[in-house]
């Protein structure tokens, strides 16, 4: 679980340093480690192209918030059918990309498709998402603390709180699910799809699953993000959204638990630390990635030593 | 009835890549498939492991219809085929690999309750540890158990292949050319692995075009020419056959 205790000292964070900013950038870094992780393990470890994370992202955050304003529920429990509804368009794309035995290229193609549907739809559908304007949030998510009842997640430190703790509770789970029989699986099926066949592994079924992991981190990503940012818009669902994804993880290390974590915190930091015009910005980030992914196929967390484990 | 092939046809588009080929294969004995390339073998492999539907004709196992089964359930029931070039990880160690094909035993092993290791992985590795070293030991890879695949000569990667598909505890075992790309050394290793298989209780079906190699240790062999079969029986009849001395070195030979 070495993973899992690499994270935990970042709860002294807070503690240590009231620097906003600082705290604000490791917030969204949380967050979007959880979407980075979760297009990981569909990717990284089961070797299916997915570009429909950001749509799932997306989805998160608006579904949450809808369910939530319209039956006065809980941010939690706001989640739970949001979760079921990304849970069956999940199965609903994925059994489509995968009963076609769609491979690779084409994958990531029909996934886009899809995810760009979701997104004109979500654009265009003004009554209930206000269209490009997108929505404001101002409910925050709640949790129960002990002697002090039920209290709001507001102000940094709170968010700081619960973006480390729903990031370790996704690494756990990630860390269990690539650790048991199905990572080997999801390994077997990136080797070689034919083979993983021959080996008795119900490929259609794991992919699937991987999928449809894949998608649900993404949502819980989604969801926290939208809440956090207290705004939730049609750019969230975009290429873009699924692309910085992608970026985090090639940028981090493939196949590696911590990798993504790493992305992102790049990914998220790099823009604070170099401060050229926006233009400058963009290129200088831009090569960066690029010199990164071709000087370090493994990612950054493929510059240490240890050995990698399926099993 | 161990596997029975009962006119079993495959076409693609317009070409006719086997037709009509009906063959047994008994439990215990160890099978050779020759034919030249493009004669159908590896297509005849891939519909018996069920990688592409037949045309026509069916594949009855233990009496069972298979054809058109999916792959993964033709392993679960015991056929399992390795490839002619294995793909491995080479950042990952030949008991990484071995460990990968485990699906089936710990299937086996566990049926639903293998969830519950999702919590407790310890359990599920160390029985398929104890697998993997017997598989490794049976192919005589347990020396190289923590070597990377990217360090292992050509010949290992292959028996690596193998390996990774005896972990499935196969009945019937399809080997797609072992000996190809191997040199003398290595095939008479691989040679002794084969009998060693055999002994085990595998069931052995094997293609390749090495005609010295198959009738080594084959019980019988089979010749296929452009997707039909053009003879039967031990090494010493199918290589006497007429057909088969035509297909291979040319009519002025057959006649000679």
């Amino acid at each position: 679980m070495s993973a899992v205790w690499l994270l935990l000292p970042l709860y002294v964070v807070p503690f240590v340093s009231h620097n906003e900013v600082l705290l604000t950038i490791l917030i969204f870094t949380y967050i979007l480690s959880i979407l980075a992780i979760g297009f990981n393990i569909v990717f990284g470890y089961a070797g299916q192209l997915t570009m429909f994370h950001g749509a799932a992202f997306g989805i998160g955050g608006y579904a949450t918030y809808l369910i939530l304003s319209k039956f006065g529920v809980s941010f939690w429990l706001a989640m739970l059918p949001m979760f079921v509804a990304i849970l069956l368009l999940s199965l609903l794309v994925g059994w489509v990309c995968f009963k076609f035995r769609l491979r690779e290229f084409y994958f990531a193609v029909v996934t886009l498709a899809f995810a760009e549907l979701i997104r004109l739809v979500v654009l265009n559908w003004n009554d209930v998402t206000n269209g490009s304007l997108g929505l404001l949030v101002l409910d925050k998510p709640t949790v129960w603390w002990p002697g002090r009842g039920v209290i709001k997640i507001d102000g940094t430190i709170a968010w700081y709180l619960l973006a480390l703790t729903s990031l370790l509770a996704v690494t756990l789970v990630s860390k269990l699910l690539v650790r048991s029989w199905i990572g080997r699986n999801f390994a077997a099926i990136r080797l070689n799809e034919e083979l993983a066949q021959t080996l008795g592994i119900n490929t259609f079924r794991y992919k699937l699953l991987a999928f449809t992991v894949s998608n649900l981190f993404a949502a819980f990503a989604g969801a926290l993000f939208g809440f956090y940012s207290n705004y939730i818009e049609p750019a969230q669902l975009s290429i873009t959204q699924s692309l910085d994804a992608i970026a985090m993880v090639l940028l981090g290390g493939m196949g590696s638990i911590l990798g993504p974590v790493v992305g992102a915190l790049l990914l998220t930091g790099l823009p604070h630390i170099i401060h050229f015009s926006a233009e400058l910005r963009a290129a200088t980030y831009g090569a960066i990635l690029i010199a990164v992914i071709l000087l370090m196929p493994r990612g950054v967390v493929g510059l240490f030593p240890g050995r990698r484990h399926v099993s | 009835m161990f596997l029975e092939v009962d006119a079993l046809s495959k076409r693609f588009g317009g070409l006719v890549a086997l037709s009509e080929v009906s063959l047994r294969v008994e439990e215990g004995e160890i099978v050779g498939i020759l034919g030249p390339n493009g004669s159908g073998k590896t297509t005849l492999l891939n519909l018996l492991a069920g990688l592409l539907p037949p045309t026509s004709g069916r594949v009855l196992w233990h009496d069972r219809d298979i054809s058109g089964v999916r792959p993964d359930i033709i392993a679960a029931l015991g056929i399992v085929k390795t490839f002619q070039n294995p793909q491995l990880f080479a950042e990952l160690t030949v008991l990484d690999h071995v460990m990968i094909a485990g699906h089936l035993p710990l299937k086996r092993l566990l049926g639903f309750g293998r969830v519950g290791t999702f919590f407790a992985p310890k359990f599920a590795r160390q029985e398929l540890h104890s697998r993997a070293d017997r598989v490794l030991q049976l192919c005589r890879l347990q020396a190289a158990a923590d070597r990377l695949a990217a360090t292992l000569s050509y010949g290992e990667e292959k028996m690596l292949g193998v390996a990774m598909a005896m972990m499935c505890e196969p009945k019937l075992l399809l080997l797609d050319e072992p000996a190809s790309g191997l040199g003398q050394a290595e095939i008479l290793d691989l040679g002794s692995v084969l009998r060693d298989l055999r002994e085990h209780g595998t069931t052995l079906c094997i293609i390749d075009h090495k005609v010295a190699f198959l009738a080594q240790f084959a019980h019988r062999l089979i010749a296929l020419q452009n997707g039909s079969k053009i003879a039967e029986g031990t090494a010493q009849e199918v290589l006497a056959d007429e057909k088969v001395i035509t297909a291979y070195l040319g009519r002025h030979h057959a006649r000679a």
